[in-house]
């Protein structure tokens, strides 16, 4: 799951971050889990390539 | 029955009709300008599901499918997306129930407009003998063409959580225009 996979990467994200700078979506169109905001102030955004 | 029909602005006819009634009756309109509703301009739906439950991933909005219409009086619900054809304030709102959240987390159900975030509905948590639920409902503006509303689901139990698709009560997506715009 794209959760597991990004506190994989950052694990001092807290379910806080989640709720408030980050958020990840699902629009049951098949498509699967993405990132729909991103806005921690000191972590980067996951590249594809890192989630893959 | 006794009639009055009055012309369109360009074409067709609208006609006001009377029924057989007994003695005296006063309808009022009131001194304020606005649009007559009547059953034919105001959508109401209700969707729920019956046995194909969705999985919400954890911390992740998952949208809501809904596989069986309870009623949608102006079939303005396509893939569990509501898209009325007349503007206005309309009250919607929803339940989940998940029953595999883990003891002690909390399950939203989220309004979104326009595919984001519109309004939370009332969270709820589960327990020893209760599962998560969460339910409740919102007023929200459409323009009658191009807003849509969906329900979306939020929890964070630490892994997937499956809703409850098992009849009409326990997960479930509704609305109604409460007045036109």
């Amino acid at each position: 799951m794209l959760y597991d996979k990004i506190m994989a990467l950052y694990h001092s994200l807290t379910q806080q971050d989640f709720l408030t700078v980050i958020t990840l979506q699902n629009d049951s169109d098949g498509k699967g889990d993405y990132i729909a905001k991103w806005e921690h102030p000191t972590l980067a955004k996951p590249t594809d390539e890192e989630l893959a | 029955m006794s009639s009055m029909i009055l012309s369109g602005d360009t074409s067709g006819t609208v006609t006001v009709t009377v029924p057989a009634v007994a003695g005296t009756n006063t309808a009022t309109l009131p001194a304020a300008t606005g649009t007559v509703m009547v059953s034919g301009n105001m959508p109401a739906f209700s969707y729920y599901q019956a046995g194909t439950g969705a999985t919400l991933a954890n911390t992740t909005n998952t949208k809501i499918t809904f596989d069986t219409k309870e009623y949608d009086t102006a079939n303005a619900v396509s893939s569990s997306r509501f898209t009325p054809t007349v503007a206005g304030y309309y009250m919607v709102g929803g339940c989940l129930t998940l029953p595999s959240v883990t003891t002690g987390y909390s399950v939203t159900a989220i309004i979104f407009k326009n595919g984001s975030f519109y309004k939370n509905l009332a969270s709820g948590q589960s327990g020893p003998a209760n599962y998560g639920t969460s339910e409740g409902s919102v007023l929200v503006y459409l323009n009658g063409s191009t807003d849509y509303i969906e329900l979306y689901g939020y929890q964070y139990s630490g892994g997937g959580a499956a809703t409850l698709g098992v009849g009409v009560g326990t997960c479930f997506f509704f609305g109604c225009l409460v007045r036109a715009a």
